[in-house]
């Protein structure tokens, strides 16, 4: 069974672009444009894995994370930030929030789904 | 408003600069000639007549000042009404054209980021198409299933049986001729039996007749015997008529063989020519095959190449096509800075008169903008190397 990852980014395109790399490996996509779209779409469904922009209007990824981590079923789920963002002051700042990953946009698609394989549980 | 103001000073340098002259030159007059009622009311006279001068010079002055003052301020207020209404026109200006600026931004950004979603899907599209070519060539050149030098080499397996099938149907033929040439001689020989017997036939015939004649003359005690000749002449009949149709037949059976025989000969040359025509163009179909098959095994691996490179560099596309957020990004910040700008020129034009340049705070809302441009402007570029593009924690 194909697992399946969600996409938050506030950029149509980079969804689209990020979604045509998984879908391409075989995971299933659900789509979010910011931080509370996403909380309201983790619910009644089983995300494997996260890939989230950070700079986004209404919640932001760090916000989002957090939030995320609250969430008893999905406290555990690896989350993968992919961001423009370079300064380490960010970074630091998503790893604390409990992220697993950071990948940098432009992002080459096989080093982001190097990077879900090894995060997403067989 | 700065005037040029009258002052007591000068007006008493008006009336005293030509009153001094008169009155030094009085007193040196009178110290020289002696002071007389005479000199002195003619003195004071001067003296009074310099300060009319003076008082006459410094109205005049006086009044070609407040003219100058006069055309002054009205050269002054008509440019400080033109400052006015140009920094009105200029804030009426901003106000107008900064929401404008603002859509049209936020319109090519959106057209922009539409038309990059469009294309991106069909690249995708293209990519898929590609893989799907790749994955059926990679079918084509490597399956178990479908590679083509394994159905030639079947075939040419399957048919050296049939060839062979043949070739043991041509024995056999050959064989059936073989057999067929000896039931002829066979033939022949019983042929000439038959003749033989009707031969025997008829020397037994005479015999008989022989028999019947000497019965005849041995009168009665020939009669016996004439009846036993009688036997033997209707079983020498009987046997001659055997003998003439088994000759019959045989002679027929000998012209069937050697019918058989015949077309058992052409059907073997014909056999013998269609399976070395057959064999022959067996070997070259397969070779022309073959030919074939390695030419469309280039070909295949070059388009399997090509499909390979071009997909590649379709993906590459689809990395620099993500320029789109940053491009995004950028134009949100002008839509944003607009955006202040115009709030900015509205809070100091509900301040009216009492506004200033001051209120726009111009170096902190550049070094604001600038800061924000170069968060962005410094992130990173898709020429990067990839040992920086992902970090685990």
């Amino acid at each position: 069974m194909a697992k399946t990852i969600m996409i938050v980014d506030d950029s149509a395109s980079m969804r689209q672009v990020v979604g045509i790399a998984l879908k391409g490996a075989g995971y299933e996509v659900i789509e979010a444009q910011d931080g509370k779209d996403a909380l309201s779409k983790l619910t009644g469904v089983k995300i494997h894995l996260i890939v989230s922009d950070i700079n986004m209007p209404v919640m932001d990824g760090i916000a989002f994370v957090k939030a995320v981590k609250q969430l008893d079923q999905y406290k555990f789920t690896p989350i993968i930030m992919l961001t423009t963002e370079m300064e380490p002051e960010k970074k630091m700042a998503a790893k604390e929030a409990g992220a697993k990953a950071w990948v940098t946009k432009p992002f080459q698609p096989p080093i982001l789904l190097a990077a879900i394989a090894k995060l997403v549980l067989p | 408003m700065p005037h040029i103001q009258n002052s007591s000073d000068a007006k008493f340098l008006y009336v005293s600069l030509p009153a001094l002259p008169v009155l030094l030159s009085g007193v040196a007059v009178g110290w020289q000639s002696g002071i007389t009622w005479y000199g002195m009311l003619l003195g004071l006279l001067l003296v009074f007549g310099a300060i009319g001068c003076g008082l006459f010079l410094w109205r005049r002055h006086v009044d070609e000042l407040t003219q100058i003052n006069s055309r002054w301020e009205r050269d002054e207020n008509s440019k400080i009404d033109a400052v006015v209404t140009y920094t009105t026109e200029l804030e009426r200006l901003l106000l107008t054209i900064s929401p404008i600026l603002s859509q049209q931004v936020m319109v090519s950004r959106e057209h922009t980021e539409q038309e990059i979603i469009s294309l991106t899907s069909r690249f995708a599209a293209m990519v898929n198409e590609l893989q799907q070519i790749v994955d059926s060539t990679d079918n084509t050149l490597g399956g178990q299933h479908y590679h083509l030098d394994s159905v030639i080499n079947t075939s040419r397996d399957l048919l050296q049986p049939i060839l062979q099938s043949l070739r043991q149907t041509h024995q056999l033929e050959s064989d059936i001729q073989g057999e067929l040439q000896k039931l002829s001689t066979y033939l022949g020989e019983l042929n000439a039996i038959t003749t033989e017997a009707g031969e025997l036939t008829g020397r037994i015939d005479l015999l008989a007749l022989n028999a019947t004649n000497e019965a005849a003359l041995a009168g009665e005690q020939g009669q016996g015997f004439a009846a036993v000749a009688k036997d033997a002449r209707k079983l020498a009949d009987d046997s001659l008529h055997i003998d003439r149709r088994l000759g019959g037949k045989v002679n027929a059976i000998i012209a069937s063989v050697n019918t058989a025989l015949n077309i058992s000969a052409n059907s073997i040359q014909v056999d013998d020519s269609t399976l070395f025509q057959a064999e022959a163009n067996i070997n070259q179909t397969l070779s022309h095959l073959g030919l074939a098959l390695t030419h469309y095994r280039d070909d295949v691996e070059a388009l399997r190449n090509n499909a390979e490179q071009v997909r590649s560099e379709i993906n590459n596309v689809l990395v620099a096509l993500q320029f789109q957020d940053r491009v995004s990004q950028i134009l949100t910040q002008v839509e944003n800075n607009l955006l202040n700008l115009q709030k900015t020129i509205e809070k100091i034009q509900q301040q009216g008169s009492s506004r200033d340049g001051n209120m726009l705070q111009v170096d902190q809302a550049v070094e604001h903008i600038e800061e924000n441009y170069k968060s962005v402007n410094s992130r990173p570029n898709p020429e990067q190397s990839d040992s920086d593009e992902l970090t685990f924690f």
